[in-house]
């Protein structure tokens, strides 16, 4: 049995551990809830932003706008992985990274092969792809931890500018999305080109599953509105009308993701660490038993010293 | 003055900054500055940057804003303005001390240019930008009476 002394150290260092992962927990913590609200507070932009290009592109019989349109030049990927700076946060980097890496070799596998660029966010991922030797061609690593919009600037900027000159045929963005607190789902999306089905269902999937009642009422009002048809007066032209719009679309959706993301990461970072917190209590609990046992049979064994002693004195 | 007002929303992708009924509203578009009544027709145009002026009860509301779009519609007779900016913000929230920051941060950047090995380009360019319409409209309204 080892020594009290021992048993005593190990004790006192788990419960330094248990105190870091504690106030790692309460910190995730409130920053997930940061990045939800943020999350929500994003969505009736999108919202709108949504509703002015559908009433532009009713006007327009079909759109030959670039971010519409797949570059048939090319036969390149983009794939831009988000992931977190920080470890200590379960599974939530390499779960992304995984599916990442999942289908890169799908597509090199298929007839065509397809070379596959990768652009990184997040320290963690930006390791895993160059260990995997894949090609990276930009990383984003000093991403804040609450991301504002300007911090997504150069990078949707980036984007649609790589895009813009046919450098690629499509532009995937790897991220996490947050369902509740408690599952977080890796999602691979098509960011470009926007095709105007797929748009509509992030926007439509974000508006039902996370603000229920709260936009009830401004969906019915928009579905009047979408009946009516007005006919708008567009100021200026209608393409450069266009072309900012798609940008600012683009930007958006690369904003949302990112908090989407960063929304995944605490809650999985709290997640792990409430789990870490349990561990460190089961695990004190269990000391502290093996720590008394061996005090007790300390305490027994000078008891028998003691007696032994009397008896052989007398 | 008519009784007719309109819906003014301001959104930004950050959050709802302004939601109220208004009188009028002065945009600033890229083809020039338009003044929105109640009863306009519906409408798509781009923002420059610079200031809205919501009109209500006689009083000025001057909001700063940075880029983005203005649509109006009509809804069951009430005509909405919807302003989807990249930044807005009210003027009053831009204090003194703010604008001396606003200063100093443009004159860091205008420096920062002049260094070729700016990577952050965009970031930079529309931060500069943010800065100097701050200083602008601040100074403008420096010496106005306006509602806050």
């Amino acid at each position: 049995m080892a020594s009290t002394k021992e048993i005593k150290r190990r004790i006192k260092s788990t419960k330094s551990t248990k105190k870091i992962t504690k106030a790692m927990e309460l910190v995730a913590a409130s920053k997930m809830k940061k990045a939800i609200s943020q999350t929500l507070a994003s969505r009736l932009y999108s919202t709108y932003s949504w509703d002015i290009l559908t009433s532009l592109s009713e006007r327009l019989e079909n759109i030959t706008h670039k971010f519409f349109t797949e570059n048939t030049n090319t036969n390149k990927h983009l794939i831009v992985l988000i992931t977190s700076n920080r470890g200590l946060c379960g599974g939530y980097n390499s779960q992304i990274i995984k599916k990442a890496i999942a289908m890169i070799k799908e597509e090199s596998k298929s007839a065509e092969p397809i070379s596959i660029d990768i652009v990184t966010v997040g320290k963690k991922g930006d390791g895993a792809m160059r260990r995997t030797g894949q090609n990276i061609v930009a990383s984003f690593l000093e991403m804040p931890e609450n991301v504002s919009l300007q911090d997504v600037i150069p990078i949707s900027n980036y984007f649609a500018d790589e895009f813009k000159k046919e450098n690629y045929n499509r532009i995937y963005i790897a991220y996490t999305d947050f369902v509740s607190a408690l599952s977080q789902k890796p999602v691979i999306r098509k960011l470009l080109p926007i095709s105007k089905v797929e748009l509509k269902e992030v926007v439509e999937l974000n508006i039902k599953e996370k603000a229920p009642d709260s936009r009830a009422s401004m969906d019915g009002a928009r579905h009047d509105f979408a009946k009516s048809e007005t006919p708008y007066l567009l100021e200026g032209e209608t393409e450069k009308l266009l072309d900012t719009l798609a940008e600012k679309l683009v930007r958006m959706q690369i904003y949302q993701m990112f908090l989407e993301s960063s929304a995944s990461e605490q809650s999985s970072r709290m997640v792990a660490m409430k789990n870490a917190n349990e561990a460190a209590e089961e695990m004190i609990n269990d000391l502290t038993l093996v720590f008394n046992k061996a005090r007790q049979s300390n305490i027994t064994k000078e008891i028998s010293e003691i007696s032994a002693g009397m008896a052989s004195v007398s | 003055m008519s009784t007719k007002q309109l819906q003014l929303k301001i959104v930004t992708p950050e959050k709802l900054i302004l939601e109220e009924l208004v009188d009028q509203v002065t945009v600033p578009t890229t083809e020039g500055e338009i003044t929105i009544l109640p009863d306009h027709i519906p409408l798509i145009a781009s923002l420059a940057s610079g200031d809205i002026v919501a009109f209500k009860d006689g009083e000025h509301i001057p909001m700063e804003v940075v880029g983005g779009f203005v649509e109006t519609k009509k809804e069951n007779d009430m005509t909405s303005v919807i302003i989807l900016a990249d930044f807005a913000e009210h003027v009053a929230n831009i204090s003194e001390a703010e604008i001396a920051k606003a200063k100093a941060k443009a004159e860091e950047l205008r420096k920062q240019a002049e260094n070729n090995e700016i990577v952050d380009f965009e970031h930079f360019e529309s931060e500069l930008e943010r800065s100097l319409n701050r200083i602008k409209i601040a100074d403008k309204w420096r010496t106005r009476k306006y509602r806050k």
